[in-house]
């Protein structure tokens, strides 16, 4: 009786610390010690020490063809073809539910695709030799223990790929939490966490980088100094793709997109390209005391139409041949302002989205 | 931008994956954490406490208090006591308290083994864990291997305790039968065996579901109530098919194959051979690593 009553003690004692750190490895993240020490602060260099160009095996073109996943009924993703090149930075858009991170978790060999293939310098994820080498990836969710220390989560990592360990506190300081590194996980900010997942992503020095929406809980400092960190990546040749939300920050950031909308791919190409693609033409915001007189002078190239405020829209003509007009007709312009459609117009026109994550 | 950037990358000459990385990787997880220490405390605890019963008990056995026995029993307590006192009888009892803890020091060694596994999930490193190294087969490979690791430092540790003790208690005992005689060493030796096996079916069962509770759960059932069911469920059939095959089958749960395995002689009455239990427990470790391999490979991280 006695047996049994101390081994029912210890299944039911393993039992609720089992329960208890799966409950707390969903729970929200904990923050302490306020806002994220600035990187600089933290001893950090500049972004870019510590990553020397990306060491060979292959110029690191991504090519997805035919890509679909479907889970069921329900198609996830849908014979999506797309290639991401070198040395350029390729924001990887769509709503909420579109697929984007199913697509990122195939080309990663973490799920297995229904049909079609994702490689990587003509290889798929998993045939690669040392892929810590080949490739990074920061992906939504992945995490540390959270009894484990963050430079013991890195050292780990250089262990599994063949890294010298000392490359675990190298990249430390280049994320800026060379202090916090030696702190459990679980203490780490939601901001922290980023930028643990971006250090073990370039623990390699991988020619190509994956990052499924790396700015989340960055604050403003963590977010420019993300920013400049890809843009170097990219410069150096490396392959670099990102999911993300901000559009704004993808327009300032990328030099190609890839829209995607139901699993299905609905824009390609350069950031201009796609611009260009959206059916409303840059159109410019002119404030005058005499409209009638400038849309005379306009002629019938121009096609003005009211805006808020007595002001006007002029499409058809630019910025300059309006100024012109202006000047031969002694108008005053009180304001001239072009308005390009930004990636917000284009995501929202082609995915018919109102609102997206 | 130079290599002069990264010291330790400079250092990285490898072309190939190494697969003793892993191995070393999946030790360094168990390491870096506080479980693999608090569950040693546990063995430590359960084997101080099974020493002093274990101890009791075969001091009650060797000097029996004839004059509290009731008089019908007292020759057969006296005629144990002599039998206790022969060589055979203190070489039992040497091994027998050269293998305390056993009984929880193993179900901890597996429990150990699990949570290699299932942490992986509950704390969402499989990512980080399958990114580096694709070859899912080989990462459970590993985590096998770390688990033989694991169940021979706890091991290590029991027989340790056990090695300070034994000798202690055995010359007060008057008991002559060194510890280093061949019988308490074979049973030491088959111990090591019963907490590496047991580690290893820990890692399997860890790899069959993902979720850590119902491991966790399986795991204490398989090894706690499995014996005592299949031992039930034998004797049930045996009343019904009068065949001494069917006394000796219980040896497929793991517990009951287990104990065979680790008793020189039978460990009940018509249990097969020792060799047959190790048979059924290598065929267990084989068994759930290839299902623990196949399901992991075709999971969704």
């Amino acid at each position: 009786m006695i047996i049994l009553a101390v081994l029912l003690l210890i299944g039911g004692g393993v039992y609720w610390l089992s329960r208890r750190q799966a409950r707390r490895a969903g729970e929200p993240t904990i923050l302490r010690g306020g806002t994220l020490p600035s990187p600089l602060a933290d001893g950090a260099s500049a972004p870019l020490a510590g990553m020397p160009a990306p060491s060979g095996g292959g110029p690191g073109r991504v090519v997805l063809s035919g890509l679909t996943k479907r889970f069921g009924e329900l198609t996830a993703v849908d014979g999506l073809s797309f290639t991401v090149e070198p040395g350029r930075v390729t924001g990887f858009l769509g709503p909420n539910g579109a697929g984007k991170t199913t697509t990122l978790r195939m080309l990663l060999g973490l799920a297995q695709p229904t049909a079609g293939s994702a490689t990587i310098d003509g290889s798929r994820y998993a045939e690669l030799d040392r892929p810590i080498r080949r490739v990074g990836a920061v992906l939504e969710g992945a995490a540390a223990h959270r009894g484990r220390t963050g430079r013991d989560h890195l050292r780990v990592l250089c262990r599994a790929g063949g890294v010298p360990l000392e490359r675990a506190d190298e990249i430390l300081e280049m994320v800026g939490l060379s202090a916090a590194g030696r702190r459990p996980f679980k203490g780490y900010s939601l901001g922290m966490r980023q930028r643990l997942g971006i250090a073990a992503a370039l623990i390699g020095n991988p020619g190509v980088l994956v990052l499924d929406e790396p700015a989340n809980g960055l604050d403003p400092e963590g977010i420019r100094w993300l920013r400049d960190l890809v843009r170097g990546l990219a410069d150096q040749g490396r392959t670099v793709l990102v999911s993300s939300h901000l559009l704004a920050q993808v327009q300032a950031l990328a030099d190609d997109v890839v829209i995607i909308a139901h699993g299905k791919l609905v824009a390609d190409g350069t950031v201009d390209s796609v611009l260009d693609s959206l059916a409303r033409p840059t159109r410019t915001l002119v404030r005058t005391p005499e409209p009638d007189k400038l849309t005379a002078e306009l002629g019938d190239t121009a096609l003005v139409t009211p805006a808020a405020d007595g002001d006007l829209y002029i499409v058809g003509v630019d910025a300059a041949a309006i100024g012109d007009a202006a000047r031969r007709a002694g108008i005053s312009l009180l304001q001239l302002t072009t308005e390009r459609p930004d990636l917000e117009d284009v995501f929202l026109e082609l995915t018919g989205q109102a609102a997206i994550r | 931008m130079t290599t002069l950037d990264s010291p330790a990358l400079a250092r990285d000459q490898h072309t190939r994956t190494n697969p003793v990385w892993q191995v070393q990787a999946e030790i360094m997880k168990i390491r870096t954490t506080k479980l693999w220490w608090l569950l040693l405390i546990g063995v430590v605890v359960v084997t101080a406490w099974a020493l002093l019963r274990n101890g009791a008990s075969h001091h009650y056995e060797m000097y029996p208090p004839l004059d509290q026995f009731p008089a019908d029993e007292r020759a057969q307590a006296a005629a144990q006591a002599v039998q206790a006192k022969t060589h055979a009888g203190q070489a039992a009892i040497a091994a027998d308290m050269m293998t305390s803890g056993q009984f929880f020091g193993v179900l901890l060694a597996m429990l150990l083994g699990v949570l290699t596994v299932t942490n992986e999930y509950a704390h969402q490193t499989a990512t980080a864990t399958f990114l580096i190294n694709p070859h899912r087969g080989a990462v459970i490979a590993a985590k096998f291997a770390a688990a033989v690791a694991v169940g021979a430092l706890f091991w290590a540790v029991s027989t340790a305790i056990n090695l300070i003790v034994t000798p202690i208690y055995d010359s007060s005992q008057h008991i002559s039968v060194s510890v280093v005689d061949w019988i308490p060493v074979r049973s030491t030796l088959l111990n090591l065996l019963a907490f590496i096996m047991w580690a290893i079916l820990g890692v399997g069962l860890g790899s069959l579901f993902r979720s850590q509770v119902t491991a966790v759960v399986v795991a204490v059932a398989v090894y706690l109530g499995g014996a005592a069911a299949v031992l039930a469920a034998f004797n049930l059939i045996y009343l019904a098919y009068h065949h001494t095959w069917v006394l000796a089958a219980p040896v497929i749960a793991p517990a009951i194959a287990s104990l065979v395995m680790i008793t020189p002689g039978r460990a009940f009455d018509h249990a097969p051979p020792q060799w047959v239990g190790l048979l059924v427990m290598i065929g267990y470790a084989a068994l759930l690593g290839t299902v623990g391999v196949v399901r992991t490979r075709r999971r969704d991280i």
